[in-house]
């Protein structure tokens, strides 16, 4: 089915709330999914994935945050999805970044890490350039590097492949973010591996898939948006004939 | 699109302790920045066309019609399906589900497939899925009393009584306007770039005007219908007299609050019109006009008719206020310095209404706006964090600017009487009585005054701690105050900021929510049905359609139709009789 751009993020903010996330989470989270629907880069698809983790997870648990200094900041997500109050994380990294003129910021053990691009479009914004990188632990191992310039709101994104799995034991559940205040990083991504073509990476393609889902609306899985509106429905209250009452209008209008 | 700083602010603006208390925005009265006023001088300068394609109704009304909108560089169809309604289910409410007309403007042609697409799902509203090209979506419900007697008279040849029209001002209640991708239709971003509709709700008043015009050929069709021989159209001035209402209940409620950006830039609007006014030098002309500006509101107030007693009260009020302007501006002479005199003997002599009566008339002694004004009253809706800020600053903008927020008291029962939810009938926004009705633990978040205060009193804990900190530090020990804390930092930087008041105190009235943004819409003859419920009329006395074409008719002429009066209609202007014609 499809729907607008407005009622994808008004439903899932509703269904975020429904979920147990607070405002601004609720807000932020609906925000990122529609962005990155809008904008070609499977919000719906991730949302979809990752429902059920997060319908599971605590939430009364925020990252915490393991070490700081001026302009590093490392913390643990406890294996919670991005969506939660990693924006904090993220926020964090760019407190660091207005004050010293370039921070780092490592977000370890976190889910539906494509997700953060939503939410590092807000960064960009406020005349951030801001390159996140992670990896993903498939078969082959495939590296993801994210790149805004400063004031613009979709970014470079690349996604290739290794040719062969270094011997490396860490995890790849975390994720690194640069931040520059004063230039721009990275504005030509050259991979030596190439692309492939799970991701969109051109900016241009990008705004015209925003363009056409402001046209055409977007194309939304029928059962996963009923499993939305049913998570939504938690925060509606039960009618009763005083609840009736409480919209201060009568039932009928003949007159 | 634009975002509003404190810097852009005029010196003589009023302060936001005065213009954002709830009573005073309840108190407004719609102006020439209001968005059917906007809309319409749009229409009247660029000579827009509205023109019926289809009009395929039977006897009883029932059937389709369509009109097409042509702009200077787009066309538009406005698509209305008439239906048979039983009585028992005309309801204004959102949880009715079937309405007399349901109507929808789609950008572009309406070719066939999309109105079989329209037909099957505009009728269902909320129920359905609504095409991408749609951007309004609407019902309304008739005023059987108005539409039947003035069926009746115009069949036998006679023009309805004009005080039916003062009554009530309308033959169609709107009962929801829908714009912004609500139920699959286009989101506003796609407008925005669009200059026909790029100012706020122009699209949705698009469509209430052309159910106007619908609601004028159908009565006229319904006459022809029960006396081909006889029947008459109605008198151009009467239907220059006829409105659409509209019936609106809490549902604005929500808006208000999750808009402040928004609800914000419109105040700001009109206080940079009403400060631009207030700096010109008063003369002769200025002085008898705005007498007969004041004048023609007071006869207008004096025939609004409500059944509801706090109004009636309130326009009685009004009406003896704003005819002791009228006495002080008789003995007072044009002097430089007139409109200020004004103000200040207004502000101790007057009713809130009625210095704000006087405020939306110096708005319309002077017509040419600041630069660019209407155009600046939508905003982009973002609000963003400052993680940097030093959280101490943070408190002193709270105690700064929303010193307002802080006598909310934690314990007191009349600070924590209601709660706003929504109903699982149709997502109703509702208000209940906190420990006497249940439902409290899945409130909305409107009140604001209460969020910020708390989040002070969280802020004060943590700096006694951490009195260096950022920001972010805060909400990384306190993360649920995020939303809070960026409305904070977000507001605070724009001259009006937020809706003053605690919405969950005892003595919170609805209906002052209800009026601000009905105001901002440009709504007359507020009729409530309770304290939270309300008609109104939009468009009455605005000029028809076929007049914004006329080249005989000056813009500013046709401009001039706020606070309309009852039209006189002589004894034997009973009209032409129409033709009948096959139906």
């Amino acid at each position: 089915m499809k729907v607008s751009f407005n009622e994808l993020q008004g439903l899932s903010r509703k269904a975020f709330s429904g979920i147990g996330f607070d405002d601004g989470d609720a807000n932020d989270a609906a925000d990122v999914v529609a962005w990155m629907e809008a904008h070609g880069l499977g919000g719906i698809t991730a949302l979809k994935k990752g429902l059920d983790f997060l319908l599971n997870e605590d939430k009364s648990q925020p990252p915490e945050l393991v070490y700081q200094d001026a302009d590093l900041c490392v913390v643990d997500a406890h294996n919670k999805t991005i969506l939660g109050h990693a924006s904090l994380a993220i926020e964090l990294g760019y407190a660091k970044c207005r004050a010293r003129g370039l921070s780092v910021t490592k977000i370890r053990h976190c889910h539906n890490r494509m997700l953060i691009v939503g939410y590092l479009s807000r960064i960009a914004r406020r005349n951030m350039s801001v390159t996140a990188f992670w990896r993903n632990a498939h078969e082959p191992l495939t590296e993801i590097l994210v790149s805004f310039r400063s004031g613009e709101a979709e970014p470079e994104i690349c996604m290739y492949s290794l040719p062969s799995t270094p011997d490396d034991t860490e995890p790849n559940d975390g994720i690194t973010l640069v931040m520059v205040n004063h230039v721009n990083l990275l504005p030509d991504l050259k991979p030596d591996a190439p692309l492939n073509n799970l991701l969109r990476q051109d900016r241009d393609a990008m705004a015209s898939w925003h363009e056409r889902s402001l046209v055409e609306g977007i194309e939304v899985d029928t059962a996963l948006w009923e499993r939305l509106k049913t998570l939504a429905t938690k925060m509606l209250v039960e009618a009763s004939d005083d609840s009736r009452l409480g919209a201060g209008a009568g039932t009928n209008d003949t007159d | 699109m634009i975002s509003a700083t404190s810097a852009s602010a005029p010196n003589n603006l009023r302060p936001a302790s005065e213009v954002m208390k709830l009573e005073r925005l309840g108190s407004m009265f719609a102006s020439r920045l209001s968005f059917v006023r906007s809309l319409m001088r749009k229409m009247i300068t660029e000579r827009w066309q509205i023109t019926n394609t289809v009009f395929d109704l039977d006897s009883k009304g029932h059937g389709l019609a369509v009109y097409r909108i042509t702009t200077p560089g787009h066309c538009y169809h406005c698509v209305i399906f008439s239906r048979d309604l039983a009585p028992e289910q005309r309801s204004d409410r959102v949880i009715a589900e079937a309405w007399d007309v349901t109507f929808a403007v789609v950008e572009g042609e309406a070719e066939d497939s999309l109105l079989e697409q329209m037909a099957a799902n505009v009728p269902l509203q909320e129920a359905g899925r609504q095409h991408p090209r749609v951007l309004v979506l609407s019902r309304a419900n008739k005023s059987l009393r108005n539409f039947s007697q003035f069926a009746t008279s115009l069949a036998t040849g006679q023009q309805p009584n004009p005080a039916w029209l003062t009554s009530v001002g309308y033959l169609y209640r709107t009962t929801a306007v829908y714009g912004n991708g609500k139920f699959g239709i286009a989101d506003f971003a796609r407008l925005e770039r669009n200059p026909d509709f790029n100012r706020p709700f122009a699209a949705q008043m698009l469509a209430v005007y052309v159910l106007r015009q619908f609601s004028i050929e159908q009565l006229n069709h319904l006459a022809r219908v029960q006396s081909p021989e006889q029947a008459v159209p109605l008198h151009p001035e009467l239907q220059r007299y006829l409105g659409v209402g509209n019936s609106t209940g809490l549902g604005m409620a929500p808006f208000l609050i999750n808009h402040p950006q928004l609800i914000q830039q419109w105040v700001y609007g009109r206080e940079r019109a009403l400060a631009s006014a207030r700096l010109e030098p008063a003369n002769e002309q200025t002085h008898t006009k705005l007498r007969a500006l004041m004048a023609r509101a007071l006869k207008h107030l004096q025939q609004t008719r409500t059944e509801d007693r706090d109004q009636t009260l309130r326009n009685q009020e009004t009406v003896g206020s704003v005819a002791e302007v009228i006495d002080w501006l008789d003995r007072t002479p044009a002097h430089h310095a007139l409109y200020e005199e004004l103000i200040t003997w207004a502000h101790s002599h007057c009713s809130l209404e009625t210095q704000e009566l006087i405020n939306t008339m110096l708005i319309e002694l002077y017509p040419e706006l600041p630069d660019g004004l209407e155009d600046e009253l939508g905003c982009q809706e973002s609000m963003d964090l400052q993680p940097d800020m030093k959280a101490r600053q943070l408190k002193d903008l709270i105690e700064r600017k929303f010193d307002w927020a802080l006598s909310y008291r934690e314990d007191c029962p009349d600070d924590n009487f209601w709660f706003w939810y929504r109903s699982a009938e149709k997502e109703e926004p509702r208000l209940g009585i906190r420990g006497a009705e249940s439902g409290a633990e899945k409130e909305t978040a409107l009140a604001v005054g209460p969020r910020i205060s708390r989040c002070h009193a969280k802020l004060e804990r943590f700096l006694q701690r951490s009195p260096n900190a950022m920001v972010v530090e805060f909400l990384m020990a306190h993360p649920e105050q995020k939303e809070c804390v960026r409305r904070i930092q977000t507001l605070g930087e724009t001259p009006y900021g937020e809706i003053r008041a605690n919405l969950w105190h005892r003595d919170m009235k609805p209906m002052h929510l209800l009026r601000t943004k009905l105001s901002f819409f440009g709504a007359s003859r507020f009729d409530p049905k309770s304290d939270r419920w309300v008609r109104i009329t939009l468009f009455q006395g605005a000029p028809l359609s076929a007049e914004l074409s006329n080249h005989e008719l000056s813009p500013e002429k046709l401009d001039d139709w706020g606070f309309p009066l009852e039209p006189v209609i002589e004894a034997g202007e009973s009209g032409q009789t129409l033709q009948g014609g096959a139906l």
